[in-house]
């Protein structure tokens, strides 16, 4: 078995149980983006009208189309791997299990990462696809934007593990979740320019990631001009986050 | 690995767990044995004597601090991947996979040795029954009772044919019924050639199974020999009259538990002193 084989293997059990209940599935994974898209899109974009983003003017529809599409990454991504990983780390003891087997811990923590990241893409593809649909994303633009969902899924997959990691009991994951993920998805441009913040909130929330996923995600679908700093500061995350995280279950798991 | 090598090899394995902000605290020290194919070996000791660490470390989860491991002639840690395919491993813990039916999970689990699941299948349908939960094939985890699933727990370690198989403390809480019905499974196992490490606290269990038993205190082997010898090499062929409860003395044949008294000034059960 190679390395990418033990992986697909973990993942594929993964994918197995959310298959098993594909209702329950389906709802947690739609359900929520789809909710916020039209509460957000449609109701509140035909109050707002238009916006102007860097020089250009969008729908508030387009606006927050591509906004629902860096929450769902978040949420998604986050929520999946904070809690379904605490779940299979310390309830089920899953983990624990196949790490004695031919597959190794390493191989078990890239599959959990792969497998929240995928999660997350998949719903935040079908938001994209409505987009597509709606006419309000450019069909090109909005594929290209799938190697990014995926990045910034594999991003907040690793804060999720990390959290896991580091929570002494599941209630621990609310101290993030309220004080980091909440934050994000009010403050990092999904639902109003960033220009409408303080200086101060600005840089702020450009150190945070969704920001940079929003506004790329915004540059490949809407063609608002490209704000560099993004390439840099979401693989500044995944460069931390990624080991940090792995390296904290690890620890967590072995003594 | 020549085929007269034993299928594990432990030399002077130990373990030290960091501390914060005080010194390691060595919970497996340098201990060394092997087991041959065929063999039962018990590691007896009570809770905190490094049985489970011991165990952690030779399935490759837990990294040594000093010593080698070798699982059929393969260094555990180096290549843990081609070690571990010939190991099963039921650990203290339950770690089912509650997500899935009994069949079902047996056939996962038979995946992540990298076989497929057609093929795992009739053997994890004769592995259920044999282990009286051919009924509960369909079933989730959930509904079968602490007995039936550390069955399920030894079933699943089985699935991949494996030539050294690691139980730790598979029998604790289990009724006696259900207790020597997982004996007569070890002792099978035994009977098909494999390599059998097993951890516990029970004497009786160790001396019925185990064709060597090491006493394991405070991460140190203090001596280790067959059940029988180290019985007479430590207390003796006579009897050993105790008091069960005061005023009522009796005497029994002397067992493992005297020669760990003897040896730790501890009793095995519970570590408590005598």
């Amino acid at each position: 078995m190679t390395v990418l084989g033990a992986i697909r293997c973990v993942w594929l059990r993964h994918f197995d149980v959310y298959r098993k209940s594909l209702a329950y599935g389906l709802v947690t994974t739609f359900a929520e983006p789809l909710l916020y898209l039209f509460s957000f899109g449609f109701g509140l974009g035909s109050l707002v009208g238009t916006v102007q983003l860097l020089g250009i003017e969008l729908t508030y529809r387009q606006f927050i189309f591509a906004g629902i599409v860096g929450q769902t990454l978040l949420f998604q991504g986050f929520f999946e791997a904070a809690y379904g990983s605490f779940v299979r780390m310390y309830y089920q003891r899953i983990f624990q299990a196949i790490a004695v087997t031919p597959i190794t811990l390493s191989e078990v923590l890239w599959a959990e990462i792969m497998w929240d990241a995928s999660k997350a893409t998949f719903s935040a593809s079908v938001v994209i696809g409505i987009g597509i649909l709606m006419g309000d994303f450019s069909r090109s633009g909005a594929l290209a934007a799938i190697p990014l969902c995926f990045a910034g899924a594999t991003l907040f997959a690793a804060l999720g593990l990390l959290v896991a990691a580091k929570s002494r009991t599941i209630e621990e994951i609310s101290y993030p979740q309220y004080l980091l993920v909440f934050p994000m998805f009010l403050f990092c441009g999904v639902f109003f320019p960033l220009s409408m913040l303080p200086r101060y909130l600005q840089w702020l929330a450009w150190g945070l990631p969704l920001t940079s996923i929003v506004s790329l995600m915004r540059t490949l679908t809407l063609g608002t001009p490209l704000q560099p700093q993004g390439f840099i500061v979401i693989t500044i995350w995944l460069a931390v986050l990624v080991p940090w995280s792995r390296q904290a279950m690890s620890r967590r798991l072995i003594k | 690995m020549f085929r007269s090598e034993p299928p594990l090899i432990v030399r002077n394995l130990r373990k030290e767990y960091r501390v914060h902000g005080g010194p390691p605290l060595c919970a497996v020290d340098g201990i060394s044995f092997e087991i041959q194919k065929g063999e039962c070996f018990g590691l007896l000791g009570p809770n905190g004597a490094g049985k489970s660490t011991s165990m952690n470390c030779i399935t490759g989860f837990y990294q040594a601090t000093a010593g080698q491991i070798w699982l059929m002639g393969y260094d555990v840690f180096r290549e843990p991947r081609k070690a571990r395919q010939s190991l099963g491993v039921c650990s203290q813990e339950d770690t089912l996979d509650s997500d899935f039916t009994v069949l079902d999970q047996m056939i996962r689990y038979g995946t992540y040795f990298g076989r497929k699941p057609e093929v795992v299948k009739p053997r994890a349908q004769a592995l259920l029954e044999r282990f009286g939960l051919g009924e509960k094939s369909a079933d989730l985890v959930e509904s079968l009772s602490g007995g039936m699933r550390r069955r399920l727990q030894v079933a699943r370690a089985l699935i991949s044919d494996p030539e050294v198989l690691v139980l730790d403390e598979p029998t604790t809480g289990m009724d006696p019924e259900v207790r020597r019905v997982l004996w007569e499974i070890i002792l099978e196992c035994r009977a098909r050639n494999l390599a059998i490490l097993l951890s516990t606290h029970y004497m009786e269990e160790a001396q019925r199974l185990c064709d060597r038993v090491a006493i394991l205190h405070r991460g140190k082997i203090l001596d280790c020999a067959p059940p029988q010898e180290l019985i007479a090499r430590r207390i003796g062929e006579e009897m050993v009259e105790e008091e069960i409860r005061p005023g009522v003395r009796w005497k029994r044949p002397s067992n493992l538990e005297d020669v760990y008294l003897k040896l730790t000034g501890k009793h095995l059960e519970n570590g408590s002193e005598a």
